[in-house]
Formats: structure tokens, sequence, C-alpha cells
């Protein structure tokens, strides 16, 4: 064959690698960069807030009478609460219970979930059905209900809350693990580690999980953001730290008292709330349309 | 309906009465091994002992706990599940008579959802990453962005301000009283009595709550119409039909809608668990007065049987749900009753 | 005035801001009643140049400059409602999968129902339901689908792959158009099946007065369809002549290469394989092997598919021995077996003389068997580059960690790659690449016997030679015994040194390819090769005969 090329004459299929492909995706994609500063802004708050509040004294139990139900002002960002603290520093303040929700129940539910996942996935037979049924089940299960449940008959606290959470939500990951190992199981590459003779950590570890590492990402991503308003709706009801930590969902329900008056009560824990969750939404819709994947 | 469509469904069933069981153990053991004493919880640290025993008697807390888990299933079966720890009060009795102001809300917030979330997602595929699009997803965002308590409180705020005379609270005005009719659903009610008034009022009174309710499940189905519709774009078959001249609406509204309809109803049954979650939520914001509510209310009462109760409900809820999901699914998709199973 | 003239087309595709110059000033024609066929390799622009005339262009490409003109006017002044009018009524198109050609959720009825209908708008015809349906049975039985009534109440997915592809073919025919624009038809089918079609397409043209063309990477497929042929690569049209002027006189090496790395049937071209010397102990053995899959249903009997029955056959070491059959045959269930990841129903494998069954957890013994898979594509994992992919045998047979890079580096050189592809993800290698790594892959346990299942057959044919010299070299050099695996007859031919033919199940003949092909035993067999498409017609008259007697038996029908 009189053909130049030693290595094959066909060309490669993909001039840009994957990486920079998916930089060049991300990058375009202003709504990401926008989620993700968001997003960092939030860890920020959290990581430094006795230092950029305002007053951070007022995330305890301060009690300023005569600033009582301030409407927003220069001192007042987003105004005062029926005790006078500033709702601003509180909101602050509240992103720290947020967060260390997300990290507890997702530090549980994603290796968990995705172990599951993996595991049904590539075993089949016996393990996937269990584990598959199981997951079945417990996605039944209404997950606020049970919050709701738990913390009470037990008792009502954050640690409570997190357990009753992170027992229901890493099926999820369960759920969308297992679809992407199974596909990725039933590929050659899998059966060709096998007969080299790979061990199944290795499989599991090494050949498959790297293939579902975006769709975790994301799905961790968009999570975050759930958790956050799922706590928010738990300690609305009552169910959540005791006061006087500042939380924001707690905070809504104190605010909720005084409307339609005061209603900078209600509004500045709800700009938190929505800050925090509209920041990791954008960002996992960025990293979804930047891995390509179905979440 | 052929033999591969029942054994799907079949299969599926057996599923969901699984689902049932295991949620019954789950909230056998938490609510009678847990806590330790339901019948001092129930009658509170200042009855005497004798007063306890004699509520552990009538309560069937004498007998070993896997015969009061077998008593507590047969109950649940029979929709037994003793009287209220609180009230006294029958506790199926109680819920079965709230059950129809929950049903309304849920069955209104599921058409929202089908009647936005579908429209929009095919409107924001077809003028994908055009303005329309651009818009839709942003709007789509606050929607998953907003929990459902702070939709419903902004949604009663705003009909404060704005709308002086529209209702906030309850299922009806007042002065109707609660019209007895057939169904328990208002709406229906009014027209079934020939009282047009009450199904006004009643719609007037469910509009805030089921939209507020349905925000997030417009948006999630909104999303998920329009990947679908996105993915399934790109394949062969919407170039056969294009490169035969049949006009891109026609492809878009009829071959491809009803392709991409599975995976926004496939969602939409999952999501029904964090729906009924989000409804006890609504309910207490706008004193709704249905189902939820009470389990709130029990919830935070510790009211061991009624609980009991309420997620068993939830749970039965969710299976009959997702059953009438699986059919319609099988009836959309051919595969399913050629294979029998996914 | 030629019905179809393309003149200097240019088109760019552009994605994340990068422009690619997909058409570079291709011109074609195509005279009224003329069939052309436009041949080239993955990647060479050859149905971009159809999409643009059909206006089926994705949206992120565009047409930069030339003109398309249909019958002298140039189409890409039109209005898109106008191009829009000759879709299905001028020119059609044939698609090539037949199965993702349709939607799943929807009849094969309400398709051609549909096409019908809007073209019937466009042409302000009237036409009620009952005569439209008349009309799609009448055009059902043009294609040989004589019970369309059952096809047209049919999911796509109940259908076989011939069926369907003869409705895409009705769809194109629904309203006469003059020129019918062929995308690959039946490369997805097998080949008896494939032969059928284009016979099928062949006699359409003839009787319905109609244009063809054809997009094929098939130049015995051009050699069937077509009289006059343009060759297309990376953009370009290399060379455009009269079909035989092009077997006979190529001008440009490109078309020199592509004619040259075609296997040939019959003829002095043909390459013959030394035969293995027949040992007491060959490498692999199957006895009466049998395999049957059991489908459980609740309220059925277990619908049982018999997959390999009966098979009894040797392969001696140093061979390359040929399992042929088209899809379904069981030629790929007896692979499986041989590697040890499929137990037998009943019979025996044995490897180098040790029944499987008695290995240890009954896979075969790693250093003995390897297997190259048929698609790159999926054969290496994309999150892992070359060198981690290469590294899993090694480091699985115990071989220490400074041991293990100057192996991989070996392996790399052995396949006829560089060291630097170590650190390179499957996303950067071209098709034939990937298959170089999968084979090195395989060398790394140092087997004896190394599975080809389909090794060549995504590949474009010039890859192809390269990749089959390759596979040549290793197995004279090593050593090795190979069990190639394929349903290319012709690639058979020259590689093999015993083939063996398998339909339902059941090995029907065996041989070696001068034998098996020189005088065929199996009715099958001859229908086979028969269906070839091959190059010159020489080989066609060499070709055995089959009578429409032996088709109707041993061949699954397409038509209905």
């Amino acid at each position: 064959m009189a053909t130049a090329e030693p290595h094959g004459a066909d060309a490669p299929v993909q001039i840009l690698s994957a990486r920079r492909m998916a930089w060049l995706r991300f990058r375009s994609n202003p709504v990401a960069v926008i989620g993700a500063l968001m997003v960092l802004s939030v860890l920020f708050c959290v990581a430094f807030a006795p230092w950029i509040t305002p007053y951070p004294a007022h995330s305890g139990n301060v009690l300023d009478f005569a600033n009582r139900h301030a409407a927003p002002s220069a001192d007042h960002w987003l105004g005062t609460d029926k005790v006078g603290r500033d709702i601003f520093t509180r909101v602050i303040y509240g992103f720290r219970i947020s967060l260390l929700l997300v990290v507890g129940v997702l530090g549980v539910a994603v290796p968990v979930g995705a172990a599951l996942g993996l595991a049904a996935g590539y075993f089949g037979g016996r393990t996937e059905f269990a584990i598959t049924g199981f997951t079945n089940v417990m996605l039944a299960i209404p997950p606020l209900v049970m919050a709701l449940a738990v913390g009470n008959i037990l008792n009502p606290n954050l640690i409570n809350a997190m357990i009753a959470i992170a027992l229901l939500w890493w099926t999820w990951h369960a759920r969308l693990v297992y679809r992407v190992a199974k596909s990725v199981a039933a590929e050659d590459f899998i059966e060709a580690a096998r007969l080299a003779g790979a061990s199944h950590w290795h499989i599991l570890t090494r050949e498959i999980l790297p293939n579902c590492v975006a769709v975790i990402s994301v799905k961790t991503t968009l999570d975050a953001a759930f958790i956050i308003l799922f706590g928010a709706t738990l300690s609305f009801l009552g169910l959540g730290v005791r006061p006087p930590t500042p939380d924001l969902g707690s905070m809504v329900a104190d605010g909720r008292q005084f409307l339609p008056e005061m209603w900078w009560g209600v509004l500045g824990p709800a700009l938190g709330i929505f800050y925090a969750t509209l920041g990791f939404n954008l960002l996992g819709d960025g990293l979804r349309d930047m891995f390509d994947v179905e979440v | 309906m052929n033999a591969g469509l029942i054994e799907f469904l079949l299969r599926r069933a057996v599923g969901f009465v699984s689902v049932l069981l295991v949620l019954s153990l789950m909230i056998f053991v938490l609510a009678r091994v847990v806590p330790g004493d339901p019948a001092r919880m129930a009658l509170g640290p200042a009855a005497s002992q004798d007063q306890v025993d004699r509520m552990r008697a009538q309560m069937g807390l004498d007998e070993p706990l896997p015969v009061q888990y077998v008593n507590f299933l047969g109950g649940a079966v029979r929709g037994d599940f003793g009287t209220s720890l609180i009230s006294g009060r029958d506790v199926t009795t109680e819920v079965l008579g709230l059950l129809p102001a929950t049903l309304e809300l849920v069955l209104a917030t599921l058409a929202l959802m089908l009647l936005f979330g579908v429209p929009l997602g095919v409107l924001a595929a077809r003028y994908r990453n055009r303005w329309a699009d651009t818009v839709l997803r942003l709007v789509s965002l606050v929607g998953v962005t907003m929990p459902a308590f702070l939709a419903a409180i902004l949604l009663q705020l705003f009909a404060a301000y704005f709308l002086m005379d529209w209702p906030i609270l309850g299922r009806l005005d007042r002065s109707m009283g609660m019209p007895a009719g057939p169904t328990g659903l208002l709406t229906i009610d009014g027209l079934l009595l020939g009282r047009p008034d009450v199904t006004l009022s009643a719609l007037q009174h469910l509009a805030f709550p089921a939209l507020a309710l349905s925000l997030s499940g417009i948006a999630q189905i909104m999303r998920i119409t329009r990947s679908a519709m996105i993915e399934h774009q790109r394949r062969d078959h919407v170039q056969t039909l294009r490169s035969f001249g049949v006009p891109g609406r026609v492809v878009t509204f009829r071959y491809l809608l009803k392709l991409s309809s599975v995976a926004p109803l496939t969602i939409m049954g999952l999501e029904f668990a964090s729906l009924i979650g989000n409804a006890f939520v609504v309910e207490m914001v706008f004193a709704w007065g249905g189902f939820a509510s009470y389990g709130l209310e029990s919830i935070l009462q510790k009211d061991l049987n009624a609980i009991m109760a309420v997620v068993m409900l939830s749970g039965l809820f969710f299976v009959v749900a997702n059953l009438a999901i699986d059919v319609l699914i099988g009836l959309i998709d051919p595969r399913l009753r050629m294979k029998g199973g996914r | 005035m030629a019905l179809l003239d393309i003149r200097n087309l240019n088109v760019a595709f552009t994605s994340y801001g990068q422009r690619t110059h997909v058409l570079r000033d291709v011109s074609l024609r195509i005279e009224e009643g003329q069939r052309v066929a436009l041949i080239g390799e993955t990647g060479s622009g050859k149905s971009v140049t159809s999409k643009a005339v059909l206006n089926t262009l994705p949206g992120n490409a565009a047409v930069e400059s030339g003109a398309i003109h249909w019958r002298g006017q140039d189409v890409l002044r039109w209005p898109d409602s106008a191009r829009e009018g000759l879709k299905g009524v001028e020119m059609s198109v044939v698609m090539q999968d037949p199965l993702s050609s349709f939607n799943p959720v929807f009849t094969i009825g309400r398709h051609l129902e549909d096409v019908l209908y809007w073209a019937d708008r466009r042409n302000d015809t009237r036409r009620s339901r009952r005569d439209r349906r008349a009309h799609i049975l009448d055009v059902l039985r043009k294609v040989q689908l004589g019970d369309g009534a059952r096809v047209m109440e049919a999911y796509p997915a109940q259908l076989s792959g011939g069926m369907r592809q003869r409705v895409l073919i009705a769809l194109a025919l629904m309203n006469r158009p003059a020129l019918l624009i062929a995308d690959e038809p039946g490369t997805a089918l097998d080949v008896t099946t494939q032969d059928e079609i284009l016979k099928l397409i062949n006699a359409l043209v003839e009787t319905e007065g109609l244009s063809l063309l054809m997009i094929t990477h098939n130049l015995g497929v051009v050699r069937m369809m077509a009289d006059d042929v343009y060759v297309m690569r990376k953009g370009v049209i290399m060379e455009h002549a009269p079909l035989a002027e092009l077997f006979r006189a190529p001008r440009t090496d490109y078309a020199r290469d592509l004619i040259a790395a075609i296997p040939p049937l019959y003829g002095p071209g043909v390459k013959d394989q030394p035969a293995a010397p027949v040992s007491e102990a060959p490498l692999v053995q199957l006895q009466g092997v049998h395999k049957t899959f059991a489908a459980r249903r609740l309220f059925a009997p277990a619908q049982l598919t018999h997959a390999v029955r009966g098979v009894d056959l040797e392969i001696q070491r140093g061979e390359i021995f040929g399992l042929a059959g088209e899809s379904g045959s069981g030629k790929t269930t007896v692979a499986r077996m041989v590697m040890g990841i499929m137990q037998p129903s009943r019979g025996r494998v044995i490897l180098d003389g040790t029944p499987l069954d008695q290995a240890f957890d009954g896979r075969a013994d790693r250093r003995l068997a390897q297997i190259v898979y048929q698609n790159p594509g999926t054969s290496l994992n994309p999150k892992r580059t070359v060198g981690q992919t290469l590294e899993v045998p090694l480091r699985f047979a115990g071989l220490s960690r400074s041991e293990i890079q100057p192996r991989i580096d070996a392996l790399l050189d052995r396949v006829g790659m560089p060291a630097l592809f170590s650190s390179r993800y499957p996303h950067e290698l071209s098709g034939g690449q990937k298959q170089r790594v999968a084979i090195a892959r395989a060398l790394a346990a140092n087997p004896r016997l190394i599975v080809l299942d389909e090794p060549t057959s995504a590949l474009d044919v010039s890859v192809q030679a390269q990749v089959i010299a390759l596979l040549e070299e290793l197995r004279s050099e090593l050593g090795l015994t190979y069990l190639f695996i394929s349903h290319d007859l012709s690639l058979m031919r020259n590689v093999c040194s015993r083939i063996a033919i398998m339909l339902r199940g059941e090995l029907v003949e065996q041989g070696t390819p001068a034998e098996v092909f020189a005088d065929p035993q199996h009715p099958y067999t001859r229908a086979l090769i028969a269906a070839i498409p091959v190059i010159t017609d020489a080989e066609d008259a060499a070709k055995p005969r089959v009578t429409d007697e032996e088709k109707a038996r041993f061949l699954v029908s397409s038509a209905a």
C-alpha cells in the first residue's frame, strides 16, 4: 500500500481533547461561570463569616430591643429581626448550617449510593435485583415526611435531620450510577479487562467509576441546592438547629409572623436561600452541559 | 392490553407491594420500637402507671413485637390504624375525611405540572438557544430554586397586596359551609350538586396552593421535556420524516412529543414522593385542612398511630400514582408491551 | 440539461467557534435516468453532499459558495419552502440505518401515511384515506412487501432489518421521484439481504425510470449500481470517470489504492494461506457443543433460543481459522465459549488439551486465549490512556512497576505505534490505531490463541489492509493461532488457512478457502458467496450459482 502514514491513514476522529472541549463548553456558558462564582462566594461567606459580617455577635443570643424590626438601611442592609439582630449577618451565618447539612448528607449519600449503584450495575444477577429493588422501595418514601417523622419521634435536632435525609438521599445516586455503570459494564473493554485478569476491585474503581464521575459530580452539585431547600423547609417547620443559631428556614418562619408589614424579616433569609440554591443550580446546569450527560 | 403489558404491570405491582411492606416495617420500627413507651408518650408524664398499663393493653403493646407488627399490618390492610393518641378518635375515619382535600390539591398540582411543564419544554426545545429558550430556562431555575414554603408565602403576600378579595386561606368561602358531595372534591361536587358558585370559589381557593406546590414540578418537567425533545431531535427518524417533507411542526408535536413524553412521566412518578412532602408545608401555609396538615400535626404532637397511618397512606399515594404512570408509559411505548419489562 | 448539477459546492461546519471545511469545490452531475455513484471512506463528505442536495444539513453547517442546479435552476437561491416542495416528490432519499430511521413509538403505517398525506398537501392532490391506504399498499408491493397490511400495523421493532430497509425504499418511492438518493442502503444488513436490497433498487430504477445517486464505501456495490462514478476523499472529488474506465484505468493514486485494497474473491490476485500441519493435539477442540438461551416469561413457556447446535471443530496450532456466518448464526457464541466467557449447555470445549470446565472457574487461562473486538470505539475505556489500558494485563500477570513501562513501549512498537502514544486517550486515536492498541492488549498476556471478532469490519478498506498485514506479521513472528470471526467472505478467502460456515447454530461446511470457494458444497455457502459484491466481471462469473429455490430454503427472506 502506498500510504504515507504508517499508523493508519484514517484521521483522528476528534481533534480537540475531551478536557479542552469541556473547558470550551464551560467557558462559553456564561450561566455556568456565574454559578461557579456564586458557589465560590457562598463558600467564602461560610469560611470567613466572622470577618465579613458587620455584626458577628448577632449570630448568637444578642438582644437589642431598641433596634427591633428596623427596616433595611445603611446600617442594617436587610433590616433587623424581632429582637433587633442584623438579618444580613444572620443570613451569612445561616449559610454555615445549610452547608453543614449539605456536606453531612452528601458525604454519606454520595459514596453509599455510588457504591451500591456500581455493584448493582457491574455484578448483575441477584446483587442487581436486591440493590435495585431496595433502592426502588426507598424512593417511594417521601423524604420530608420521613425526616419529620424521624426527627420528631427521636429528637428534633440537626443531626437527626441529617441522618433522616441521608438515609433516603443515597437512592438517587444509586439509581443514577447504576444506570451508567450498567451500560459501561456491558462494553467490550470491561470484558477485555476481565480477560486480562483484572480483579473486580480494579474494574469497579478504575474502569467503571471514572466513567461515572461526570454524572456523579453534576448530580451532587444539583443535590446541594436541593438539600439547602430541604433543610430550610425542615427548619421552617421547626425541625432544625436550636435558637439562637441562625438558620435560613427558621428565620423565614420567624419573619412570617410579622407579615406583611415587616416584610424584610422574610425577604432576607429568602434571598439567602435563593442565592445559594441558584448558584448550585447554575453550576450544576453548566457542568451538565459541559460533560454532556443526562442526570 | 396484551400479555407483555400485563406481565410488565404485574412485575411493577409486585414491586409496589414490597414498597408498602418495607415502608410498613420501617415506620413500625420507628414508631413502636425506637421511642420507648408509646403508651407513656400518649398519656404524658402525669399519668399513673396503672393508666399506662391499661393503655398498653388497649394498644396491644403487651404482645411480643412480631405479633404487634402482624397486628399492625393486618389492621393496615383492613384500613384500621387504631385510635389517635391525642384526640382519641378513629385514625382512619379522621384521615379519610381529610383525604379529598389533599387529593384535590395534588390532582390540581399534577394538572398544572403537565399543562405548563410539557408545552413550555416543547417550546424551549423548538427555540433552542434562542431568547425564548433562555428566558424559559431562567424562569425554570427560579422554579427549582424556590422552596415550596417560600413560594406559598410569597404567593400569599402577592394575593394579599394585589388581589384584595382573593381568598388565601382554606378551601371554600366560610359562608358556603362544606357542601357534602359524593366525591369530596369541592370543584367537582359543586358541579354535581348544581352549585357553580361552590366550584368557582373552590377553584379560587385552589389556585395559589396548587401553583405553589407545582412550581418546582413545572420547572423539572419543563427541563426534562426539553432535553428529551432535543435528544430525540438528533435521531435519524426525524431526518427520515423531514427529508420526505413532513413539516417540522408535525414532526415536533406528533412524533417527538409522544416519544419524549416518557421521560417526564417517569420523573413525575419519582418526584411524587417529594410532592407529597411539600404538600405538608403548603397545606400548612394555606390552612388547607387536608390529610397533609393532619400528618404534620400528628408528627409534631407525636401521635404515633396517626403518624403510621399518614406514612403508609403517603406510600400508597406514591404507589398508585406510579402504577397509573406505568400504565400510561406502557400504552405510549410499544417496546414495553413487546418485551414485557424493561 | 442535467437533472442535478452541483457546481463548486463548499460547505463548512462550525462548532465551538472552530470552522471545519468539509466540502471543497465539489462538482457532480446526474443526467436524467443515469445511475451515479459517490464513493468515499469515513469522513469523506459523501453524506454531507447528499444532505446539501436534500436541504437537510444540520444547523451548524453552512453552504459557503457554489450552486446546486435542479433541472437548470439553482435551488440554493430558492426559499426553504420551495426546497421543501422537492423533498419526497422530486428527490427522495433511502437512509442507511433501517432501525433508527423510524420513530419507535409509531407504527410503520403511521409514518407512511403522514409522508403521503403531506406530500399530497404540497402537490394539491386530494385523496381519501382509503385511496391513500390503497396507494401505500401498492408501493409496498413494489418493494416486494406483499403483506402490506401487516407491515403497516407493525411497530418498527417488530420487523426485520431487511423489511425495514424495504419500507424505507417504499417511503422514497411514494411519490415517484425523479431522483433517488441511496445513502449506503443495506450496509447495516447481512450480505445476502444487502444483495437483495441492491437488486431491488436496481430493478426499481429500471422499471420506474428513476435516476440514482448511490452513496457507498464499497467498490463492489459501485460496480453493481452505477454507470458513472465520483471518488471522494476529505471533502474533495478526487476522480470522476465512467464505471468501466475507473476500474480499468484509475487516474489517481487514491483510486488505485482503493481498488488494490479490496481483497479479491477469485482470480490470480487471491492469496492462499499455507495450511497448518495437522497434529494429534490441536489447540482448540469443540466436541458436540450446544448452547441454548432461555428467556423466562411469566405467562408463556420459556422461549428457548438454540444459538449453537452440535458444533464439532478443531483449530490447529498456527492456523488462521475462519468462522463465517451472518448475524444470528452463532459464530460469536462459539467464540465466547472458546474464550470461556460462556459455558456450553452441552458438549465440551478443550483448550490445549484441558477441558475448560475443569480449568480455573471455567475461564480460559488468560495466557492461552485473548480477544480483539469488532468495534474499536467500545473496546477501549475512554477514561484510560493507552498506557493504562496496556498496564492491566501486565500488572495482573504479576509484573513489577519497573518492568511494566518498558514492556508497554515494546508492545506499542510491536503493533507499529510510537511509545509516545502511551499517554494518549482513545478519542485521540483513529479507528485503526485503536484496533492496534486492542491487539497490543491481547498480546500483553502472551497468549497462544487470539480470537479476532470481526476485527476490521468497522474500518475503512485501506486501514483494514494495514491491520490485516499487522496480524499476519504477528502470527508468523510470535507463532500465534487465530480464530477469525467475520461475515466478510472475500476477506476470509485471503486471510484464513481454513474456514467454516455457520448457519442457524450449525456448521454446514468446512475446508480450506481454496476448496470452499472453488466448489462450495452447501447451497447456503453458495448463496453467501454469490451475494458478495465484487469488482470485476471475471470474479462475478466465477461465483457459484444458486437457484431461487435454494435461496428460499436457506436465507431468511426480507420480503413479506
